[in-house]
């Protein structure tokens, strides 16, 4: 079917290209084409919660390739090497940390630039029981904030989830058509990745097949010239709605490295606070009901101490007691 | 060091590293560092993420960025130098800016450290740099940039010995900005929307956010972002022909497999099963709720009915002593009965009130004798230590007062005023009696 689909389709383009040739030369010429190949690997010791994050991830991205956990994590250069071998040019690393952190990578391969995020409030796409669902390796809507046009590390990291969330045109395993919407908030400093199906509302029954038929079968050139008056017709009838399908997670960007996975730090955070930090915060937290307690003792025996001490104190000779007694 | 590989690279790399490196020093005050027992020397810690101090990071940041970078440049422009020596067109004005530099080149070990330290990450980036490239007057711009602030800068080399460590807070944005045109998309409106299909938002999404923990708000937020970015996006891929919705007779693999989504609907069901049984639930406590005042007013109604009859029977035996005189007591008891039995029929109460009305047990309650025998010794419950003390009356000394305690007189009275009269000695009761 979908190969059918495929052909068809493919015709219908050939002949949209050689109807509109200023559409095509720019197309050809004017801008090379979008080539994204994303290898998709984590570290050791990660969490059930991570590889099915990374699981859900990859189904997501059909030009993804995803690869067996790596084994180093201070070496993180011999990605590069990876990505090369397996022809890729964006790598997406799952590092995990002491078994519940988990830090994410995000490099452009051959020559950067490399973003380190913290991925936080993970929830795959099975545990959230959302009714969404889209198909597999359909091309994505990707939906940025405003905030990330306004400060120069958002840009780039917008550039770099433009880059590995979007499926590019023409992908090999990619469905023709669009489902899903991917959407990227700013909010309190960190990003916010959600993922939505687009879903058609309609307001007459009659509206969808008529639809259904214009769209699909598209292989003369007259049809295609009748659909194009066609969709502000529909686009007044139709409205579309939002279903969350999942995975939800939150990345705070940490570093932005100009190589990949190395060169200099172009982007530090410094309002991220590592977790090791925030854990040692509450434990210290904790621990001075203790200390207190401890004190209180320690000042109570030293007391004591000095007055016995002080009783013990040998007497004065010439004390009145000493003296008058 | 591999002068020969690395020499391209190096002007624009050393531009991005060092153009706005912001170095934050934090100096806490003197007193604090003594009550720590620290030497009493400038120590800077590791800025902790506030937003306070921000304001006055940043004010910190002016002074000290100007000095690390004065630092900073000296050697990597010495090593740029000695890269020009072989004698490249791009590399000229870094000669002539060597001189000013090493003017302004300060001595002290730690800035050699840093400095270091600083050139072996710029050599180690450079490694992985060889392929991005740029044109070359690009670099040259930067470079002439960093020239000029140098020269301003490195009058005020001198005081950076103060600063031992400083956490640096980096944002280079000149090399962000360079690093995203090296590999960023065309996504103008140049290039077809079908290309990219990525849509920045109209405005920004944390204003709509009122609070970042409201999780209804905030998801709220971000489906409406997602939605305008949908429509936008469906509008323009349907305007340049690209097949958007998926026709229904179409079907391929799913993202989320038929198992998942299965579960999902029988997740679904159960939720609606249960909200439906808990609701049925519900339905029949109050039922029962219910039905227990129908069953309380019902004994209510026959309560009264009972007071009714009795009533009545009382009545007519008032009438009888009445009005009858004693016609032989047979005769009486059986008109009694039979006007009894007339004024139950009148009665509301028909059969029932009748049978109860004879039965002396069940319709008039106790009897007088027994009645009597309640109201004078009480009825049912316990009896035993009724009088004894508990918690409450032991704990309750409103009877006590101090002043009575210690005028002396007979415990639990007042002084009394009016005491009855003594009672007189035998003699004078003797006379008394005598009297009577």
């Amino acid at each position: 079917m979908a190969a059918v689909y495929k052909s068809l389709s493919k015709s219908a383009k050939k002949v949209e290209d050689t109807e509109n040739d200023n559409n095509t030369t720019t197309t050809n010429g004017g801008f090379r084409k979008n080539k994204q190949r994303v290898l998709i690997l984590s570290s050791r010791g990660v969490t059930y919660r991570h590889r099915h994050l990374l699981n859900d991830l990859a189904a997501m991205l059909p030009h993804g390739r995803k690869d067996v956990k790596f084994d180093s994590k201070s070496k993180l250069y011999q990605l590069n090497e990876l990505a090369e071998l397996y022809n890729c040019n964006n790598v997406m690393f799952f590092e995990a940390r002491k078994g519940k952190d988990l830090y994410m990578w995000f490099s452009k391969v051959p020559n950067g630039p490399t973003v380190k995020f913290h991925a936080q409030n993970l929830h795959t796409m099975e545990e959230l029981h959302f009714t969404g669902n889209c198909l597999k390796g359909s091309r994505p809507l990707l939906s940025f904030d405003l905030a990330f046009e306004q400060e120069p590390h958002y840009r780039v990291i917008k550039e770099v989830f433009l880059q590995m969330f979007g499926v590019p045109q023409g992908a090999r395993k990619s469905k023709p058509f669009i489902d899903h919407v991917m959407s990227f908030s700013i909010a309190d400093g960190k990003i916010w990745v959600r993922n939505y199906e687009i879903r058609e509302v309609e307001k007459a029954k009659g509206e969808k097949d008529s639809e259904g038929n214009d769209i699909v079968p598209e292989s003369d050139k007259s049809s295609s010239k009748k659909r194009k008056g066609a969709p502000n017709a529909e686009l007044k009838d139709t409205d579309v709605s939002l279903v969350e399908i999942g995975p939800r997670f939150v990345l705070t960007p940490i570093i932005i490295q100009e190589g990949a996975f190395g060169g200099p730090i172009i982007y530090e955070n410094k309002r991220f606070i590592s977790p090791n930090q925030v854990r040692s915060e509450l434990r210290k937290a904790k621990a001075t009901r203790h200390n207190t307690r401890v004190e209180q003792v320690k000042e109570r025996l030293g007391k004591l101490e000095t007055l016995t001490a002080q009783a013990k104190k040998e007497k004065d000779v010439l004390d009145t007691r000493e003296l008058f007694a | 060091m591999p002068r020969q590989s690395t020499r391209t690279k190096k002007p624009a790399t050393k531009a991005l590293e060092a153009e706005k490196i912001e170095k934050i020093v934090e100096e806490k005050p003197q007193k604090e560092q003594k009550k720590r027992g620290r030497k009493p020397k400038q120590v800077v810690e590791e800025t902790p993420v506030e937003d306070k101090m921000d304001v006055e990071e940043e004010q910190k940041a002016e002074e000290t960025t100007t000095q690390t970078k004065a630092d900073e440049k000296p050697e990597q422009q010495e090593e740029a130098g000695s890269d020009s020596e072989e004698g490249s067109d791009d590399e000229e004005d870094n000669d002539l800016d060597l001189d000013a530099l090493d003017e302004s080149d300060s001595d002290s070990e730690f800035e050699r450290d840093l400095n270091e330290k600083q050139s072996a990450a710029g050599i180690q980036a450079n490694k992985y740099q060889k392929a991005a490239e740029e044109s070359s007057d690009e670099e040259e711009d930067e470079d002439e940039i960093d020239i000029d602030e140098l020269d301003v800068d490195g009058e005020e080399g001198e005081e950076v010995k103060a600063i031992s460590r400083a956490r640096q807070t980096i944002n280079n944005k000149q090399g962000l900005l360079t690093a995203l045109k090296r590999f960023a998309l065309d996504t103008t409106d140049k290039v077809p929307f079908a290309f990219h299909q990525s849509i920045v938002a109209k405005k920004v999404t944390e204003e709509s956010i009122p609070s970042i923990d409201d999780d209804l708000a905030r998801e709220l937020a971000f489906m409406n972002q997602a939605l305008e970015a949908a429509r936008v996006g469906r509008a323009l891929l349907r305007k340049e022909g690209v097949p958007f919705t998926r026709p229904t007779d179409y079907f391929a693999e799913t993202l989320r497999s038929d198992e998942t989504m299965e579960k999902v609907k029988a997740k679904l069901i159960e939720e609606a099963t249960a909200k439906k049984a808990s609701a049925e639930a519900r339905k029949q406590r109050d039922l029962k709720k219910f039905g227990k005042q129908v069953q309380v007013a019902k004994q209510q109604e026959r309560a009264k009915q009972k007071r009714d009859t009795l009533e009545k029977i009382n009545l007519l035996k008032k009438k009888r002593k009445d009005g009858g005189g004693p016609t032989g007591a047979n005769e009486a008891e059986d008109l009694f009965d039979v006007a009894v039995d007339n004024e139950l029929k009148g009665g509301p109460g028909g059969n029932n009130s009748k049978k109860r009305g004879r039965d002396g047990k069940e319709g008039g309650g106790p009897n007088a004798k027994r009645q009597r025998k309640d109201a004078k010794f009480g009825f049912g419950g316990k009896k035993k230590y009724a009088k004894s003390n508990d918690a409450l009356s032991s704990g309750d000394v409103s009877g006590f007062s101090a002043r009575k305690m210690k005028s002396g007189g007979p415990a639990g009275g007042k002084p009394k005023k009016f005491k009855p009269a003594p009672r007189p000695g035998k003699a004078r009761r003797k006379a008394g009696a005598g009297k009577r």
